[in-house]
Formats: structure tokens, sequence, C-alpha cells
């Protein structure tokens, strides 16, 4: 093997060889680059929205539904759109995650090798159409169709509940523009991005956990349900991150059915607003510049409430690893 | 087998191409220029960049515009931007454009850059259209739509006010003699523009004229504004004018509003108003050039101007003009500020582009009018020297 010698061979050696050093330092630069980027984002979000911060103050973040957006007068307020974005994101979650599994479940365990690949194909074809044209089919086809029956039933039934009232009283619009309707169309936005993270999660599983359970006796649903779920519950919670993460910011399809109304009730039937719609719609031509800094503020809002839901995320993903690893 | 489909995917593809292009005023046939304009032979095709933002209210007309003008003087490549009229205000006044559009007028903006002037080019009208059907049923028992309606101006600020809420309400019956029995008692559920656009702005400016009630409610016009109706619960936004028209479709007993230009070429039955002067109008180019007139010397030295419910007999009540703003002196570049003045006065004055215009369900300037703009144009200065010729 070669040595550098003295004199001019180490000065070479010394000038060329570093080993893996800046190669680390480079990698090291680059990642930090995005941790930059998250902070200067927070940093510009917080400076531009000062004069809507001082002027509202914290009855901008007043909880109630009945609120004001009048930015003719400056008097406003941002909770039906932080309600908005939360509520119509939770449907969405609720509706994709169970089925998104199980089409994850289908596609790794149980589906015959001829359908799994054009099957797969499909989801992670749904998963790149742009969301204006989720947009377009819902409010000409899925809403008038599907959503106006559902929520007239839903406003039969369980809006005769008393605790339930609240949530689910009618009547829906005859077109279908409803937070239902954004929820119903997000949950279809996230179920391929849901169902095709979570396959992976299961292919990558190694053959000799099933093999192990199938040999101390169990069902192939004792399998998935006891062996697999389990080993990769982190990764199924990264891919409902994602999901949840795509619900929460999604604006163009959201504006589109949500219906863009400041109603005051907190019926899912009724039309309401989001957050990212709300900044969509508005940022464009404002009126004042606290109605300019008012928006800005809204995108700080969307901001931490996206940070603040991956945090949580964050921690059950360790919480139940360290369960696992634990029994 | 796949590249079968691929040849037939070109095909397709290819035709509506072809279509596309065929249709008449997207390709106006090359012509030489007008008597008007003095176009400099020297200066080589797509030499000059002219670069715009702003309004959204004039884009069918302004996108035909400034493709075809390729053709007037080909020295020329322009483009203009449909960002609001908000962010095209912005932009002349950092300087980033050559041309600003809009359909709200200054205010601040003088302050920093005092040689703003505002330039009428046309004028526009907002209809209100609407989904009814009758409760009289034909011989096989299906529904029957009602296509016609009138309201007056009262009514239309009530029901975006939330205080008419129902179509058999005392005051729409009375107005339409012949639908009296078949206004169903259902709520109306009323559409509005969820987004800010120079289509609100007319219509509440209009809506505040209407109304002392909504002027003191509401405010004077905005491009957004607080919906009364929104807080009843009958108020529905859509994203531009397809999100109200489709919104509008899909909802039996429902109102809303959209440019004409856009109810004339999707087909939407639009209700008459009773204008100022108590005569029912229909909006068109007649009844938009009749407003126009009732405010042909409403104009302060900014041209600035509103047109909305005007009190001669022919006049429809919701109608704004688009200005385009430009730098009367602060231009730097004076073979820019030419050829936008040449630009400009093309618009106004070749009868190819009033005919793109009144196509597309705009009207062109009366010509008291548009002595007045060209007064303008023809001041514009450049480092000191008159930029018209």
């Amino acid at each position: 093997m070669f040595t550098p010698q003295k004199g001019l061979d180490r000065w070479i050696s010394k000038l060329t060889q570093h080993g893996d050093r800046p190669w680390n330092y480079l990698l090291l630069f680059i990642s930090s680059l995005i941790i930059l980027l998250i902070i200067s984002i927070c940093f510009l979000l917080w400076r531009d929205s000062a004069l809507a911060r001082t002027e509202l103050g914290w009855n901008f973040l007043s909880p109630t539904l009945d609120a004001n957006w009048n930015p003719q007068n400056g008097n406003m307020q941002a909770w039906p759109f932080i309600y908005g974005t939360l509520i119509t994101a939770l449907i969405a979650f609720i509706i994709a995650f169970p089925i998104s599994i199980g089409i994850s479940i289908f596609l790794a365990e149980i589906s015959p090798d001829w359908l799994r690949h054009p099957l797969s194909w499909m989801i992670e074809l749904l998963a790149a159409i742009p969301s204006v044209v989720y947009g377009i089919w819902g409010i000409f086809v899925f809403l008038p169709q599907v959503v106006t029956p559902i929520g007239n039933f839903l406003a039969g039934t369980l809006g005769k509940i008393p605790i339930l009232q609240s949530l689910f009283i009618g009547p829906i619009p005859e077109s279908g523009l409803s937070r239902l309707a954004a929820g119903l169309i997000l949950a279809i936005m996230i179920i391929p991005t849901i169902a095709a993270v979570s396959r992976d999660v299961f292919l990558a599983i190694p053959k000799a956990q099933r093999e192990a359970s199938f040999a101390l006796g169990a069902t192939q649903w004792e399998t998935i349900w006891k062996v697999l779920i389990p080993y990769g519950s982190s990764g199924i919670l990264g891919a409902s991150i994602l999901g949840l993460g795509r619900a929460l910011g999604e604006t163009m399809a959201v504006t589109m059915v949500i219906g863009n109304s400041l109603e005051g009730s907190a019926s899912l039937l009724r039309p309401g607003y989001s957050m990212a719609s709300l900044i969509a719609n508005q940022f464009q031509d404002t009126v004042s510049t606290l109605h300019s800094d008012a928006l800005i503020e809204i995108a700080l809002i969307l901001f931490l409430v996206t940070l603040l839901l991956n945090l949580i995320a964050r921690l059950l993903v360790w919480q139940t690893s360290r369960k696992f690893l634990k029994g | 087998m796949f590249k079968k489909l691929l040849n037939v995917v070109l095909v397709v593809l290819a035709g509506g191409l072809i279509l596309s292009a065929c249709q008449p005023v997207a390709t106006p046939a090359p012509v030489a220029a007008t008597q008007a304009l003095k176009i400099e032979p020297t200066l080589a095709p797509g030499s000059v960049q002219l670069v715009a933002q702003g309004a959204t209210f004039p884009l069918p007309v302004y996108d035909v515009w400034t493709k075809s003008y390729q053709f007037v003087d080909p020295a020329v490549n322009l483009t203009y931007a449909g960002t609001g009229s908000g962010a095209g205000k912005k932009a002349i006044v950092d300087g980033t454009v050559d041309f600003a559009g809009s359909d709200s007028v200054l205010k601040d903006e003088y302050k920093t850059v005092p040689d703003l002037q505002m330039l009428p080019t046309l004028a526009g009208a907002v209809v209100p259209i609407f989904n009814l059907q009758s409760t009289e049923k034909d011989a096989n028992g299906n529904a029957v739509a009602i296509t016609a309606l009138v309201l007056d101006r009262q009514t239309l600020a009530d029901i975006y006010q939330a205080k008419i809420t129902k179509w058999n309400d005392p005051s729409i019956t009375k107005l339409n003699p012949t639908l009296v029995g078949k206004l169903s008692d259902a709520t109306i559920t009323v559409v509005h523009r969820a987004d800010s656009s120079g289509t609100t702005e007319i219509f509440t400016k209009a809506l505040a004229s209407f109304s002392a009630d909504w002027l003191a409610k509401v405010g004077a016009g905005a491009s957004t504004v607080e919906w009364p109706v929104d807080k009843n619960g009958n108020g529905i936004g859509g994203k531009g004018n397809p999100g109200v028209a489709v919104a509008v479709q899909n909802t039996t007993n429902s109102i809303g509003y959209v440019e004409l230009a856009y109810a004339i070429s999707n087909k939407i039955p639009f209700a008459k108003l009773i204008n100022k002067a108590g005569k029912a109008v229909t909006a068109d180019a007649d009844s938009l050039a009749s407003a126009m007139g009732d405010f042909a010397n409403a104009f302060d030295d900014r041209l600035n101007a509103t047109i909305v419910d005007g009190s001669g007999a022919g006049s429809w009540p919701i109608s704004g003009y688009t200005y385009l703003i430009v730098r009367t002196q602060s231009m730097k570049d004076c073979v820019k500020a030419q050829k936008v003045v040449e630009y400009i006065k093309w618009t106004l004055t070749d009868t190819r582009a009033g005919k793109i215009a009144s196509d597309l369900g705009y009207s062109l300037l009366p010509q008291a009018v548009l002595d007045k703009v060209m007064g303008k144009l023809n001041a514009i200065t450049c480092n000191g020297a008159v930029v018209s010729k």
C-alpha cells in the first residue's frame, strides 16, 4: 500500500486526501438548508403579519363560529377557517385511513400477482391526478349525485339525534357544496397516498415474521392483525402523516367544493371555508394592508397547525415503536 | 398495440390544436397598420418587450387583443397576465410593468407615483343569473324552468342582504305578474364570488347605490365583502365566474351574478332589472352605452368614473369601466413608451379591435369618453418629449 512520504508527496496527499470529511460537510450543509428554509418561512410570516397581530390581537383567534370577516371595516376573525380546515381534514382522515390500510394489506398480502401490479399502478396514478381535476369532477358529478343524497340521509338520521345534531343539521345545499363534500373529496385524494406508502411498509416486513407466525398456527387474519400491523405501525403512521398533511394544505379542490361561506353553524352539511382556500381566494386582490396582513397571519396559523399535528404524530410514532419493542 | 394507441392520441391532440386554431377571433389575418398608427419599420420583430398585468374582468378581450397585436406591429411582444386589479396596481407603482389593468380606482398610489393615469378602455355589465322552477308541472309531470324574471334594484339588494329569502315574496311577485302562483316558497340560495374580483366590486358598488341599508351595513363596493347572506345561512361562494354559474345551475331556486360576457357565451338566462328611471332593461350593448352616456361628464382629471345606477331610461344599472393604468411622465424607455401609447390607441380606435370586444359582450367607449382618453394619451411624455406622433 502506498504511504505518503516526506516533502512534495506528503504535501500533495495532504491537499487531496481528506477522507470523507468534505463530503460529509457538504451533506450537512445541504440538510441544514431545509432547517433554514423552515425558519425563514416562519420568520417571514411572523414579520409580515405584524400589523394584523397588533391591530386584531387575540380577538382574531377567539373560538366562535359566529365570526366576522369584513376586510372593509377591519373586523376579522379566523376561527371559522381554522374549524373548516380541521374538520374537513378530520373527515377525510377518518374515512381514508381504514380504507387505505385495507387496500395496502390486500395489495401486499392477499392479492394474486396478476392483479397486484395493475392495481398498484392505478393507485399511484390516482395520487398523481392534479387537485383541480378532482375539484371539477367534484362539482359536476360527485357532489350533486353522491354527496347531496348522503347529506340528505345524514340530516334525516344523525341530524335527529340530540347530541350529534349540531354536526349533522341540514339541509345540505342541493348543489352539495358543503364541508362534508370537501371532506369526502379530500378522502378520495389522500387514499392513494396512504395506501401506496403503507403497501411499501408491509412489503418491507421480513418474510421470517410471517413464517414464524404461521408456524405458531396463526391464521392469515391473525398474522396480519397481530404481527404485521404492529410491526409496521410506525411506517403506517408516517403514511398517515403524509395523507393528513395533504388534506390540511389542499387548496384548489377544497375551494371548489366547500361553498366558501362564513356560515355560523358547525354542521358538516352546511357550506364552510378553509384557511387555504381563504388565502387563495382573497390574497390576489386585498382591500387594505390590514386585510393582506390578516391573510398572512392565517398562513402562519396554517403553518403552525400543520407543524403541531406533525409533532403529535411524531410523538405517537415514537410511543408505539417503543411499546412494540418492549412488548 | 401501444403504438397504435399513441398514434390515436397524437391524432386527437393534433385535431384539437387545429380546431382551436380555427376559431375566428383567435387568429386574425395579418393586416397592414391602420392609418392612425405610425409603426417604425426599422425595429426587428419581437424586439420590444411590453409587460402588463392586472384585472381579470376584461381578460377575455385583452387575451385576444395582445395576441392579435403582433400582426399589427410585429416589433412588439406584449404579454398581459390576469393577476387581479390589486396586483396590477402594485406592479405599476413598483415599476415592474409597462402598464397595468384595473377595475378599481387608484387611491393612495398617487402619493408614491403622482403621474399615474387611469384610462377607461371598455365597459362591461354584471348580470343576475338564476335557476328557478315553476311550482306548476307540465303535462308529463316534469318541473318547468322559469326563463324570464324581472327584479328591481331594491329587491336585488334585499335578496343579497337576506331580507328577502323566499321566491314567492310579495316584492318579487309584484314585479312578475305572469309568475304569480308559480314561484315556490323555497329558500333562495344566494351565490356570490368567493375570490376577490372586479365583478364583485362592480356588483357591490351597484348594491350600495341601490340600497341605503346595504351601504350602511356592508359598505361601499369592494372586491371582497362580507356577505350578509352567508351569515343568514343561505349564501354560497363560488370560485370564478364558472364556480358561480355551476353552483346556480346545480341548485334550484338560486340566484347568482356573473359577467355579461360569461352569461352570453354560456347561454345562461339572466334577469331584467328595473333601473333608476323605472324602466325594465336587459343587459346588452345598448343599455351599457346608455349607462356610459349618463356619466359622460362625471370623469375627474384622472378619468375615474363610476357608471353604476345611471339615471337614463335605457341604462343597465350594474355596469363598470375597466381601466388601463399608465405612467404619463416617468416612463424611462421612450421606445417602450411609444409602443404602449400606440397599442392603447389601437385597442381604442381600430375597428377590428372593437369588434373583438363587442363580440365578447363588452361595450366600446362612446365618442365623448374616447376623446378624453385620446387627449390623455396624446399628452404622455417621455424624458420631457411628447411620445405620440
